[in-house]
C-alpha cells in the first residue's frame, strides 16, 4: 500500500505546514505584510522547547507552554522594536518585507551560533497504528489531530467570536475599520501574538517528530508560505487547504519525481502561483499584497 | 589582497542590485539568482577550458538572460508580490543548483576553478587578478554612471517615481524594465564570475538569502540610487566582519557572526537612518 503510505505522511507534513501557514496567514491579514521570520520564530521555539524538555528535564506539557509563551513573547519583540517603527515611518510592504528576511536571518544565525549546526532530536514515540499497511506512529496520529482540532478552533475563533470579526474587518479593510473606531494597532499585535502563539505551538510537534537544526525556519519559511499563497493568503480556511494540497504534493510527487526534488516543488508551486493566479485558489482580493 | 578583489567584487555585484532597487524602484530579492548563474557559468566554462575572457562574458549573458526571464514572468507584478516572486526565483535557483548534480555537483560544489593571470606581466596571482578586477569594477561604475546621469536613466527614475505617467508619455514600461533587469544582471553575472575565479571553490549556499540580506544592506546603507554610495557602503560592510578577527574570536562563531552583523546593521538602517549615507530616496 503504497499510495496509502504517501498519503498519510502527506497529511502528517500537511498539518505541519497548515499550522504554519495559519499563523503566518493570521500575521499577514492583520497586519499586510509578509512575516518571513516565522520560520525562524518557530526554528527558536523548536530549540526552546528542546532545551527545557531535554536537557532541564522539565515535563513535556510545561515545556510545551513555556515555548508557547516563548514565541508569543518573540513575536510581540519584533513586532514592538522592529515593525511598528518601520510602520510609524510608513514603510512599504516591501521594505517590511526586506526587514523581516533580515529577521530571518538574524534568528537563524544567533540559534546557530549558540547551538552550532548539528541536527538534535527527542527520542519521543507512541506505540504505532497499522492501516492497512501503512504505518503512522502515534506521535504522527497526534499530530494531525492536534492540527486539526486548532486549526478548527481558529476558524471558529475568527468566524464567530467579537475578537475574531474584528481581526478579519481590519484584514478586509483597514481604512474603513479605523473609521468606524477599531484599534488597528491592537489588532495588529492581537494578531501578531496569536499567530507567534501558534508557531510555538508548531515548534513543540515538529521538535517532537523531527530532528531539528538552526536551518529549518528557511525550509518551513518556504513550505508555509506556498501553502498560504496557494490557497490564498489571505484566507485563513484556504491556507490551510494549500498547505494539505502542498504535503499531499510532496509526498505522492515521489511516485514520479525523484525524491531529491521533493523540495523542488514547493519552489516551483509558489512561484507558478505569484505568477499566474496570486489571488490563491480562495483568495479574493488582489490588492492585499501589492502595495 | 583577498579583501581587495572582494571589494571590487561586491562593489559590480551592488551597483547592479542598486540599478534594479534603486534608481528603477523594483522590490529585486531575486539578485543573488543572477551572482549564482554567473559563478557557475564561469566555473563550468573554465573547468572546460575555455579561456577566462570567454568565460567572463558569456556569465554575464547567461545573468541577463535570466533577468530577461525574471522580467518576461514578473513584469506586471507590484510591491510586495514582486519582492516575494523575486526572492521565490532566487530560492527556485538556489533548489536548482543543489539538485542538477549532472551539471552543478549539488552540494558537494565545483572544485578548482582556476585563476587567470595577466598576460606577460610576472606578479603575485593575488596581485595580477586584483589588477583584472579593478579594471573590470571601474568599467562597471563609469558603464553605470554614464547610464543613470543621461536622458535613458533618467527615465528609469521615473519608472520608479511614476510609472503610469510614464506611460501616459508613450514610453514602453516592460522595454524599460527588461533593459534595467537585464543590465542589473549583467553587472551580476559578471560579479559572480569573478567570484568564481577569486575563491576556486563554489557550492549553492553563496547564492541564498544570507547573501541576499548582504548586497541588500550594502545597497540600503550606502543610500537607493547613489553609486557612490554603493561604493563607501560595500567597503564598510566587507571591513566589519575583518574586526572579528582581531578580536580573537573562535573560528566556528565567525561563520555565524557575519550574517548576524549584516542583519543586524540591515534592520538598524531600515529602522534609523532609511536614506542610507548618501541616498536621494528613503527606502522607507
Amino acid at each position: 500500500m503504497l499510495l496509502l503510505q504517501l498519503l498519510i505522511n502527506g497529511m502528517i507534513a500537511g498539518s505541519i505546514y497548515a499550522l504554519v501557514a495559519s499563523g503566518f496567514s493570521l500575521i499577514h491579514s492583520t497586519n499586510r505584510f509578509l512575516h518571513l521570520a516565522h520560520g525562524a520564530v518557530i526554528t527558536l521555539g523548536a530549540f526552546t522547547f528542546h532545551t527545557l524538555f531535554l536537557l532541564l528535564d522539565l515535563p513535556l506539557y510545561i515545556s510545551a507552554l513555556a515555548t508557547i509563551v516563548a514565541t508569543s513573547f518573540l513575536g510581540w519583540l519584533t513586532y514592538a522594536f522592529i515593525y511598528s517603527p518601520l510602520k510609524t515611518r510608513g514603510a512599504s510592504r516591501s521594505t517590511l518585507l526586506v526587514a523581516s528576511l533580515a529577521l530571518a536571518i538574524l534568528l537563524g544565525n544567533i540559534l546557530l551560533l549558540l547551538f552550532g549546526p548539528d541536527p538534535r532530536s527527542i527520542n519521543f514515540d507512541l506505540p504505532g497504528v497499522n492501516i492497512s499497511g501503512a504505518l503512522i506512529t502515534g506521535l504522527q496520529l497526534l499530530i494531525i489531530i492536534i492540527s486539526l482540532i486548532i486549526l478548527i478552533i481558529l476558524f471558529a475563533f475568527t468566524k464567530w467570536s467579537k475578537l475574531g470579526k474584528t481581526m478579519r474587518a481590519v484584514a478586509d479593510n483597514h481604512e474603513l475599520a479605523e473609521i468606524s473606531g477599531i484599534n488597528s494597532k491592537k489588532i495588529e499585535i492581537t494578531g501578531f501574538i496569536i499567530g507567534s502563539a501558534i508557531a510555538g505551538l508548531a515548534a513543540v510537534l515538529i521538535t517532537l517528530d523531527q530532528n531539528i537544526d538552526p536551518y529549518m525556519g528557511r525550509e518551513l519559511m518556504i513550505k508555509g508560505l506556498t501553502g498560504a499563497i496557494v490557497g490564498g493568503v489571505t484566507s485563513l480556511p484556504g491556507a490551510v487547504f494549500g498547505s494539505y494540497f502542498l504535503g499531499l504534493l510532496e509526498n505522492v510527487g515521489i511516485l514520479w519525481l525523484p525524491s531529491s526534488y521533493k523540495d523542488a516543488i514547493a519552489a516551483v508551486l509558489l512561484i507558478s502561483f505569484l505568477l499566474f493566479k496570486p489571488t490563491g485558489f480562495f483568495g479574493l482580493n488582489k490588492k492585499t499584497i501589492n502595495d | 589582497m583577498h579583501l581587495v578583489i572582494m571589494i571590487g567584487i561586491y562593489v559590480t555585484l551592488s551597483v547592479g542590485l542598486n540599478l534594479t532597487m534603486g534608481f528603477a524602484g523594483v522590490p529585486n530579492l531575486g539578485h543573488v539568482a543572477f551572482f549564482g548563474i554567473g559563478a557557475y557559468t564561469s566555473a563550468l566554462l573554465s573547468l572546460s577550458n575555455f579561456p577566462f575572457l570567454f568565460a567572463l562574458v558569456v556569465s554575464g549573458l547567461t545573468g541577463a538572460t535570466s533577468g530577461l526571464l525574471l522580467i518576461l514572468l514578473t513584469h506586471e507584478l507590484k510591491g510586495g508580490y514582486m519582492a516575494l516572486a523575486t526572492l521565490s526565483f532566487s530560492s527556485l535557483v538556489y533548489v536548482t543548483l543543489l539538485n542538477w548534480e549532472g551539471l552543478t555537483r549539488g552540494t558537494m560544489g565545483i572544485p578548482g576553478i582556476p585563476k587567470p593571470g595577466l598576460w606577460g606581466v610576472k606578479l603575485a596571482p593575488n596581485t595580477s587578478y586584483a589588477l583584472i578586477v579593478l579594471t573590470i569594477m571601474m568599467i562597471s561604475l563609469l558603464f553605470a554612471r554614464r547610464l543613470t546621469a543621461s536622458p535613458y536613466g533618467r527615465l528609469w527614475i521615473a519608472l520608479r517615481d511614476n510609472e503610469v505617467a510614464l506611460s501616459a508619455l508613450g514610453k514602453n514600461i516592460f522595454r524599460l524594465k527588461a533593459q534595467n533587469m537585464m543590465i542589473s544582471a549583467f553587472f551580476a553575472g559578471i560579479a559572480g564570475s569573478l567570484f568564481a575565479h577569486q575563491l576556486s571553490y563554489i557550492d549553492p549556499s553563496s547564492f541564498y538569502l544570507s547573501e541576499t540580506v548582504l548586497i541588500t544592506s550594502i545597497v540600503v546603507l550606502g543610500g537607493l540610487a547613489s553609486l557612490r554610495g554603493t561604493v563607501i557602503a560595500t567597503i564598510i560592510i566587507l571591513l566589519i566582519p575583518e574586526a572579528l578577527y582581531f578580536l580573537n574570536i573562535p573560528a566556528q562563531y565567525v561563520g555565524p557572526a557575519k550574517p548576524i552583523i549584516y542583519a543586524s546593521l540591515l534592520l538598524i538602517i531600515l529602522i534609523f537612518r532609511p536614506n542610507g549615507l548618501l541616498g536621494k530616496y528613503s527606502s522607507v
